[in-house]
């Protein structure tokens, strides 16, 4: 029998729970750690090890660019990717809206599994379990990832420094724009595609430039200038950035001035917001755009010792301005 | 209030005109307007274009500089 | 702008010996474009830049919001700009009641408002039309292809306003207007041409750094003539007849009427309502509306902030209980919002 649907006997653990696995998980997921046991057997990483886990609802879970398996194996590996951790092993946990169609599932799952091999990382334990209808929204992942950090490297939110560098690995703002249109919400047409991205390549890459990098964040939820004001809170810094030097797509640009949002708090899935000191930054910028998912990497401003805890930026016209905080929910505003 | 967007026209039918702000495009109301062809630039406000306008503002400060200092 | 005439405008913000000076800013995108840019450092110290109460969220009553939660507990589907949702209202905003299960759509346009409208039949789908005469052309828009169309389950609960009757109720709270550049491409410069008669001194501005450092200029280098003025430094947007078309559309659909501005009081005539033509699409009419007088908190001084009697460093609840995340008055809470801006730039004010 071939269902199109997913059930919620599939969720019941008997032999439905079983062809669903099969037919969708290890047909995708092939990896000799991936049994049928109730655990994963691994061998520990080597030195320390980094740890996180995350949980992935988005709508629509198919968005240009990328859906939601993509984002939950992009989202942990970038996370491990942050504390200078080569990704290693990854746990994912579904939970699946009954009547979801199984051919979207199998989509996500062949996403999940080649976003994986890129990153590095073996699927090494999963999890299914059905919802009822309107319980939840599609499909919602969990991902757990361990990996194992690079010696010598020990990026962290509170060891900005005043006088270095911030980099950003590409063009901001990209995914949360692909999002906001996929939405329709405002009848809005634009080209953009979402920066989704696993970036353990760029991190490594910057690794052999030097060990002496002071922070890595991924600027996920609340965009590149949320992760900026916590760095400065964390570090107690202040943090300069010159608005000119940070790359925006300019439909994403289009898209911000009809709708009178800041680019700086749009989501991204697949940047990096890197401070190192200021005599190596051009190097890891080189390093960078060789990379595939960095290419427009640029340095965007520096770390100072005034004003600790805000965001300055430098204008068009030569004058300073802080960066409003982030509110919380972003509303266009446009009376 | 009142947030502008200047933006170019790209085609018109019916009153609609599509317009293109550096490539995110949306359908507005080009009612108010008279002449308004695809080419030319409008200022759009809540889905509608609320005036003709110059593209640029490089040029409008030079004029207004020069009979200001006239 | 050539370098030339860039490098003439910070010349002349920079060489301004003349008085103390007041300037409006009557928009709050001006509030919000000359934060954002940092115009204030360019300013002599004895120009004050004071914002305005060209921001619809901050001059409309609590009531309205009140009125908005009303219609959304009796089943109306509330469609607005994403600037009204946070603000709020006697006891919680439209983002609250959204949490306890209304329907809140955020829009882009009214017309945007009138398709939801059309796509979902079996919903009421009321559109809160505030704004000044910028706005009101694309709300009036909707309700004439509403009413022309016979869509019953569309409605407005209107709280519009209009500028002229505001500039004469602040004379002389500021020395110089900076006008609203886009409320006048609608409806032209004949009124500030007329204000120079009454020595009411005005710069129409634009909104990127080229216009407002130009507008800048041109109100220091005036002021420091002494003579009542008045100049169109944004005629690329703004013709002096403005759009005919928008001002009669304004006409067909709405009348003026009493408004209530959040700290100017009742304002004779500064309003509009939907006229009678169109009074099915009146939502407080529709739905049988009780009259709803909302209530601020009282310690609350956005008034006194919109008549720029006191910055709102000077409110007692401001960045104690009032701030950008949990805001207590509307000024707070619109991005356009004199406290908003104080607040978000505080360390970079004089």
């Amino acid at each position: 029998m071939t269902q199109d649907k997913v059930t919620l006997a599939m969720g019941a653990g008997g032999k439905q729970t079983a062809k669903l696995i099969e037919e969708v998980f290890a047909a995708n997921f092939d990896s000799p750690l991936l049994t049928a046991d109730d655990a994963a057997v691994l061998e520990p990483p080597r030195g320390r090890m980094a740890m996180s886990t995350d949980g992935f609802i988005v709508s629509p879970s198919f968005f240009p660019g990328g859906n939601i398996g993509k984002l939950s194996i992009c989202g942990t590996v970038n996370d491990l990717a942050c504390m200078g951790a080569r990704p290693q092993y990854l746990t994912c946990g579904f939970v699946i809206e009954e009547g979801y169609p199984m051919e979207q599932l199998r989509e996500i799952a062949a996403s999940m599994a080649k976003t994986a091999a890129e990153a590095g990382v073996a699927l090494v334990a999963g999890d299914t379990k059905v919802a009822g209808r309107g319980q939840v929204d599609g499909v919602f992942i969990t991902t757990t990832g361990v990996g194992e950090i690079v010696e010598g490297a020990a990026p962290a939110g509170a060891a900005a420094k005043p006088g270095d560098a911030i980099i950003v690995t590409g063009d901001i703002g990209r995914h949360g724009c692909t999002i906001l249109l996929a939405r329709d919400s405002f009848g809005i047409e634009a080209d953009v595609t979402s920066d989704c991205a696993p970036l353990w390549s760029s991190v490594e890459a910057m690794l052999k430039v030097t060990h002496d990098i002071h922070t890595i964040r991924d600027a996920t939820r609340g965009g590149v200038g949320t992760v900026l004001y916590e760095i400065a809170s964390q570090s107690g810094v202040g943090v300069e950035l010159d608005a000119s030097a940070v790359p925006v797509d300019p439909a994403v640009g289009g898209v911000c001035r009809m709708l009178g949002l800041e680019p700086l708090y749009l989501a991204c899935e697949g940047r990096l917001v890197v401070i190192a000191p200021a005599e190596v930054a051009p190097a890891l910028v080189e390093a960078l755009r060789g990379c595939p998912h960095s290419k427009g990497a640029a340095i965007i401003g520096k770390v100072t010792n005034e004003k600790p805890g805000w965001v300055v930026l430098n204008t068009e016209l030569g004058t300073q301005t802080l960066l409003p905080q982030p509110t919380g929910e972003l509303l266009p505003r446009i009376c | 209030m009142c947030v502008g967007l200047s933006a170019k026209v790209v085609r018109i039918a019916d009153g609609m005109a599509m317009v293109d702000a550096s490539g995110a495009k949306r359908e507005i109301s080009v009612q108010l307007l008279d002449d308004v062809e695809p080419g030319d630039y409008v200022m759009v406000h809540a889905g509608i274009a609320i005036a003709k306008i110059t593209d640029e503002d490089d040029h409008e400060a030079d004029e207004v500089m020069e009979a200001l200092l006239a | 702008m050539s370098e030339n005439a860039t490098k003439t405008a910070a010349q002349i913000l920079a060489s301004y010996d003349g008085p103390h000076l007041r300037i409006m800013e009557v928009c709050g995108t001006h509030t919000h474009e000359n934060f954002r840019l940092g115009i204030r450092k360019l300013l002599p110290e004895q120009v004050d830049l004071i914002s305005g109460p060209g921001c619809p969220v901050c001059v409309t009553p609590v009531g309205f919001i009140d009125e908005a939660i009303w219609l959304a507990e009796h089943d109306v589907t509330i469609t607005t700009f994403g600037d009204l949702v946070r603000v709020p209202g006697t006891t919680k905003s439209l983002a609250a009641a959204r949490a306890e299960g209304a329907r809140v759509q955020v829009v882009y346009t009214p017309l945007d408002a009138l398709a939801y409208a059309r796509e979902h039949a079996d919903e009421q789908v009321c559109f809160l039309s505030v704004g000044f005469e910028t706005t009101v052309p694309a709300a009036c828009l909707a309700a004439e292809q509403a009413h022309a169309e016979g869509i019953e389950n569309f409605s407005l609960l209107v709280a519009n306003k209009t500028m002229p009757q505001a500039y004469a109720a602040l004379k002389g709270s500021a020395d110089v207007f900076l006008y609203p550049g886009h409320v006048h491409a609608i409806t032209g410069t004949k009124l500030c041409e007329d204000l120079v008669e009454q020595g009411v001194s005005g710069v129409l501005a634009g909104f990127t750094a080229k216009e407002l450092l130009t507008a800048m200029a041109v109100a220091l280098a005036k002021a420091q003539q002494g003579e009542p003025f008045f100049v169109n430094a944004y005629p690329r947007v703004v013709k002096p007849e403005g759009t005919p078309a928008a001002v009669a559309l304004i006409e067909r659909v709405m009348e003026p009427c009493d408004s209530e501005w959040r700290g100017l009081g009742n304002i004779p005539q500064s309003g509009l309502a939907l006229r009678d033509t169109y009074a099915d699409l009146d939502a407080r009419k529709k739905f049988g509306m009780p009259k709803i007088v909302g209530k601020a908190n009282p310690g609350c001084r956005c008034g006194d902030v919109l008549r720029g009697d006191i910055t709102p460093r000077d409110c007692p609840l401001f960045g104690k209980v009032c701030t950008p995340l949990s805001p207590v008055g509307a000024c707070m809470v619109s991005g356009e919002g004199a406290c908003s801006a104080y607040y978000q730039y505080g360390g970079e004010l004089r």
